[in-house]
């Protein structure tokens, strides 16, 4: 009988991340099938068999649209599905509310109004004119949650005050989002876009930073898995079980809010993720973040990838706005799922 | 060793007051001292505000006292680390996190915390341990229940596993029995006072007389920060230091050895009235 918890724990962890990383694999070369180009499944193989042996060298349009396009496009859902999620996560534990997500907490607001100042008032930073729209966004991201956290903590860093800060802080910048739309709305379209979420501008450059950033903050976060556990508890509790909590939040805020906004930064405004896929865990395997986190990040990378094949699929070739669909899909979801589970996600 | 002599907690004329930006209630502790020794269960009373919170958060140095000094074990609580405090002094916390289902099993493992040596599992002792804790509180049962779904006797008894499987030589709880039926706020006490046996120095704050007076081995009464009477509880619960303190007027009589303090109506001293009317006991921003 020793052990048997840890060893429960484990073996469902085993089996979540087989099924999931599987189940990853195949939507990603179901991915890579779908688009504007008719590429079947066979040519899809052979081509990423023939990519894979001559590194990336393409022999023809199909190769070249599934190395340019398709193959970062899958890799770089994967990362944007991993990252918002363990961002969500993080973020419940943190404020210790499970109502907030990088939505919430102003952190899409935040990029969206980077991007808008970027696409449409042509804010630049030290010049780099082409990736100025993401640094801008992230910078967005990243100043709106810090100070969604600083409102809060001014207001008595009570969970609730957490989701009426981000609240406070989202309409103020979605204001300033809607006066440029207002005054530039001859030059919309590239803008509408990003607001709308979409994976269609990733390139390898992008991509590679996306799944930098997310795989690295998302294993530090990993390690520290029993320590959202503890957190949980409270600052107070924490420090009495030997936390440094203050530290370890001031730390973990910085890296989630770096994480989520190199999510929104390149592909846009997509809700919902942070939020749902955490709540699903939670009610499959329970609150462990040692099983929550790594289950939140094979489940939003699944939940993402579907997504984001029916979206080029539904009204091929032209595509869908993902996270429009995503809101779609998640918030009578969302709905049924307070309605279902009435007093627990009652706060 | 002649552990019944033994020192655990000595706390040396402690002063501390809140910060005036800390916090809109002005609470102080004044010239605090207590010997408390090993295996005491020591219980600590006085009205609303009066300090007993802000006591036992020192103790533990989630405060840090201005003036005067702690020692447990004779080691200089200043002097120690949160890690190293944490293995020594349990607290029991008023309630459970329940809205991140967290399980029963996964919330008493918490409390070993302090002690895990791997990054993310528990090792094999603290997974033995854990059980043996959920055995001794008879909520083995109840292991694999989200927390939220507990009534308020099972969440009582969870709180008292999470704190004895950190196997502290002090246990700290604030009013462990608020909010529970008679027999459950029975259990909990006899709970405590198993543990005070087991060598463990028990120090809890309630605002239950009787069930302080049953209980106690020691009892401590403050009112507006400062000590008013220190000793066993046959000597120091009177009519007339509860109707000073409390502003209560009781009756109070004894039976086989034990005391039984039945309140008849409060009295116009000025002095429970007033210290009912400050602001908050709990929720105080501590740094």
């Amino acid at each position: 009988m020793e052990g048997t918890k840890a060893r429960r724990a484990k073996v469902k962890l085993a089996f979540i991340l087989g099924f999931g990383s599987l189940s990853i694999v195949l939507l990603f070369l179901l991915s890579l099938t779908t688009g504007a180009m008719d590429i079947s499944f066979q040519e899809a193989m052979s081509g990423l068999w023939n990519l894979i042996q001559n590194g990336g060298e393409h022999e023809n349009t199909k190769e070249l649209v599934l190395w340019q396009l398709r193959i970062p496009r899958a890799l770089g859902v994967i990362a944007v599905g991993i990252g918002l999620s363990v961002a969500g996560a993080v973020m419940q534990a943190l404020i210790r509310n499970p109502l907030v997500d990088p939505y919430i907490t102003g952190v899409s607001s935040g990029a969206a109004l980077g991007a808008t100042l970027a696409g449409l008032a042509g804010v630049t930073v030290l010049g780099l004119t082409e990736y100025s729209l993401p640094i801008v966004a992230f910078i967005g991201a990243v100043g709106a949650f810090m100070f969604t956290m600083a409102l809060a903590e001014a207001a008595g860093g009570r969970p609730i005050s957490y989701v009426l800060g981000g609240v406070i802080v989202s309409i103020a910048l979605q204001a300033g989002t809607t006066i440029l739309m207002y005054f530039n709305a001859d030059r919309l379209h590239g803008v509408l876009f990003w607001l709308f979420g979409s994976f269609a501008s990733l390139n390898w450059d992008s991509v590679k930073i996306i799944v930098v950033v997310v795989g690295v903050l998302s294993l530090l976060m990993l390690l520290f898995a029993k320590e959202f556990n503890v957190i949980l508890l409270g600052d107070e509790q924490a420090r009495q079980l030997g936390m440094n909590a203050k530290g370890f939040k001031t730390v973990m805020f910085v890296m989630v809010s770096a994480l989520a906004a190199v999510c929104v930064a390149f592909t846009g405004v997509i809700g919902f993720v942070g939020l749902i896929v955490p709540h699903l865990v939670r009610m499959l395997i329970g609150g462990d973040h040692r099983l929550l986190l790594p289950a939140s990040m094979v489940l939003g990378a699944n939940i993402l990838l579907v997504a984001d094949i029916v979206c080029k699929t539904v009204v091929a070739p032209s595509e869908l706005p993902i996270g429009a669909i995503i809101s779609i899909i998640g918030a009578p979801f969302f709905g049924y799922l307070m309605i279902r589970m009435g007093k627990e996600y009652v706060m | 060793m002649s552990c019944d002599d033994e020192l655990t907690v000595k706390v040396d004329n402690i002063s501390f007051s809140y910060g005036a930006k800390k916090t809109l209630c002005a609470k102080t502790l004044k010239g605090i001292t207590i010997d408390a020794k090993r295996g005491q269960l020591i219980g600590i009373m006085g009205p609303n505000g009066c300090g007993k919170t802000t006591f036992m958060r020192c103790i533990n140095k989630v405060l840090k006292p201005q003036e005067g000094a702690i020692y447990i074990d004779g080691k200089d609580l200043d002097r120690l680390k949160m890690m190293e405090v944490a293995k020594i002094c349990a607290n029991i916390p008023a309630d459970v996190p329940d809205d991140f289902h967290l399980s029963v099993e996964e919330f008493v493992a918490l409390g070993r915390y302090p002690f895990v040596t791997g990054i993310w599992w528990e090792g094999e002792k603290d997974v033995r341990l854990v059980r043996e804790a959920m055995e001794a509180y008879h909520v083995t049962h109840l292991k694999d229940r989200k927390l939220a779904e507990l009534s308020s006797g099972e969440k009582a008894r969870v709180l008292l596993a999470k704190g004895a499987v950190q196997q502290p030589k002090i246990l700290l709880a604030d009013e462990p029995s608020a909010h529970l039926d008679l027999k459950f706020k029975l259990q909990v006490m006899q709970a405590l006072k198993d543990l005070s046996r087991q060598g463990v120095t028990v120090i809890t704050a309630s605002h239950d007389i009787n069930l302080i007076a049953k209980y106690a081995d020691m009892v401590i009464i403050i009112s507006d920060g400062g000590i008013i009477s220190y000793g066993p509880p046959a000597e120091v619960i009177t009519e007339e230091i509860i109707r000073a303190v409390y502003g209560v007027e009781v009756m109070l009589f004894k039976e086989k050895g034990e005391i039984f303090v039945i309140p008849l109506r409060p009295v116009d001293t000025g002095k429970g009235a007033d210290a009912d009317q400050r602001p908050c006991e709990k929720g105080i921003v501590a740094d």
